[in-house]
């Protein structure tokens, strides 16, 4: 497993993916395995360090094969978008996490919907 | 064999002046066919483009969003003539999997190396439907000079005044600025083409006017050093985007021909206002480029944005709203909080509203984008901006001896049409 000093409770691991037009691309991860039985992913962009497809532009198929490595159904997955905050002068760059849902055709996660979610929230969601 | 290979359309903004540069493009894909292809090439933002059974096959490339919806319509019909049809260039990257329902092929990525594939395979009647280099950039010393010969150079005059031609030192990014594709299009590396390379190419256009269209000159000290210093001998006189702030580099620029530069002016800072005054020190203008609409932005802050301009002597100042363009963060950020109410790509001008904004209505961000234009030419007009800056260029062109006069030859003629004379 690479390491990695920018690792942090939101992302543990790397993960290496094809993306958009089979481009080497790369996320941050963390999964968690809740006590209700759920599977959290967390997916986050890590920008200049992903040579390929960023996550929210690649955000379905990339949950479907993240769900498939876990071995997860769709009703027990949750998947949650993660931007980290780059510091930028620039607002563009701040902290955000959003949850993603999906529906689902055969084995695949499909028509991916947003919503913003609070650091607060995202926490209390891995402790679940 | 006859390879037409034909650049889009798209209308143009509002109110603004309009140039037609000769596009890049069409002429660096062109460098890459093979040589025993006959290229007619037809840049319809000059020419009428007759879709007739002539071509043996078909080439469409495209920069802009703006042109997507005309180049598929343009390969609709030669389709339907049993033409076969390739799709390339940056927008047909940002919209390959719509520009496959109308295409034979569509070619992802940059082509040196990789036509002659394209073109056996076109012969053999095994085109593919995709040709997907966009992950293995070809190596940057395989770049020969662009085939300007392609162009109807006459086209690019306006009232005898020549246009500046494109030209390219570098490709790919190391930023992921927030409305930019790059990363994208080119990759997230740095990608300097060989020095002497560029000097060749340089060298051989015979317009002493440029557009450096690289994305910015800024990501590698010691080659911009030595870019600049190898083109000193060559007196070009040339337009850029962002050049590094370090004195020693701007000077080399300046001594280089740098005439002026684009700057994104995001804010009202002592930063931006410092550098401009920086690229006016070494005798480089500024053109501002100010991005409208951003989630930062409030009515206030865009009036007092155009406020600074005017305080800060910007040279010139282009202002645009921001377009979130396919695959970029903007597109990302807006696509997740269900904020862009308008996809027809005509309208990605970036002078349409095609999103919510957050601190305004859509209408109302039109109307800033107004004002600003309005206000900011308000005392003195775009052309005449423009002309000042052109007026500097000839000083330094008498002076070094490389200015042309204008062609009086085709005064009467704006980009080859007609235009009134001036009693």
């Amino acid at each position: 497993m690479e390491t990695n000093p920018d690792f942090n409770k939101y992302m543990d691991r790397y993960f290496n993916f094809a993306g958009q037009w089979e481009s080497p691309s790369k996320c941050g991860l963390k999964v968690i395995h809740r006590k209700d039985g759920k599977t959290l992913a967390i997916a986050t962009e890590i920008y200049r360090q992903n040579p390929g497809t960023p996550v929210t532009e690649w955000c379905a198929p990339l949950a479907t094969l993240i769900m498939k490595e876990l071995d997860c159904l769709p009703d027990q997955f949750i998947f949650i978008e993660h931007t980290p905050d780059l510091r930028s002068k620039l607002a563009f760059y701040d902290e955000t996490f959003d949850l993603v849902t999906f529906d689902v055709d055969g084995h695949n996660l499909v028509n991916p919907k947003w919503s913003r979610l609070s650091p607060d929230l995202v926490d209390g969601m891995m402790e679940a | 064999m006859k390879f037409k290979l034909i650049y889009p359309r798209w209308e143009k903004l509002d109110g603004q002046t309009i140039f037609n540069l000769p596009p890049h493009g069409p002429v660096v894909m062109a460098a890459a066919i093979p040589h025993n292809i006959e290229i007619d090439f037809t840049d319809e933002n000059v020419e009428d483009l007759i879709i007739d059974e002539s071509p043996d096959f078909v080439g469409i490339s495209m920069m802009l969003t703006t042109q997507v919806k005309r180049g598929w319509e343009i390969a609709d019909q030669y389709r339907k003539l049993g033409k076969k049809v390739i799709f390339g260039g940056i927008s047909t990257m940002l919209h390959a999997e719509e520009t496959m329902l109308h295409a034979d092929s569509v070619f992802l990525g940059e082509v040196e190396g990789r036509l002659d594939q394209v073109f056996q395979d076109f012969h053999k009647n095994d085109l593919k439907k995709i040709y997907n280099f966009i992950s293995t950039p070809p190596d940057m010393s395989l770049i020969g000079p662009a085939k300007r010969d392609i162009l109807k150079k006459d086209l690019y005059y306006h009232k005898g005044f020549r246009m500046v031609d494109l030209f390219h030192a570098s490709r790919g990014c190391i930023y992921d600025c927030y409305p930019c594709a790059v990363r994208y299009l080119g990759g997230r590396g740095f990608r300097p083409r060989p020095i002497d390379k560029v000097v060749e190419e340089l060298s051989q256009m015979d317009n002493n006017r440029l557009f450096i269209v690289d994305n910015s000159l800024a990501l590698d000290t010691q080659w911009e050093k030595d870019l600049f210093k190898a083109m000193i001998p060559l007196k070009k006189k040339w337009v850029s985007h962002t050049i590094e702030d370090k004195d020693e580099v701007l000077d080399l620029a300046a001594q280089a021909g740098a005439w002026y530069v684009y700057q994104a002016v995001f804010d009202t800072s002592d930063y931006i206002k410092n550098r401009i005054k920086q690229y006016h020190e070494y005798g480089i203008a500024v053109e501002g480029t100010i991005l409208l609409g951003l989630d930062n932005q409030t009515e206030d802050d865009i009036k007092r944005l155009v406020d600074f301009l005017l305080e800060i002597e910007l040279d010139l100042a282009e202002f645009t709203v921001l377009a979130p363009f396919p695959h970029t963060k903007a597109y990302s950020d807006l696509l997740k909080q269900g904020r862009i109410f308008d996809t027809d790509w005509n309208h990605y001008n970036a002078g349409k509203v095609v999103y919510h904004p957050k601190h305004m209505s859509a209408e109302r961000l039109g109307e800033l984008y107004q004002y600003a234009w309005d206000t900011f030419y308000q005392d003195e007009p775009q052309t005449m901006k423009m002309f000042n800056l052109i007026n500097k260029v000839v000083s330094r062109e008498i002076a070094d001896g490389t200015y042309t006069p204008r062609r009086r030859d085709i005064a009467d003629l704006s980009f080859g049409k007609k235009v009134p004379k001036l009693v």
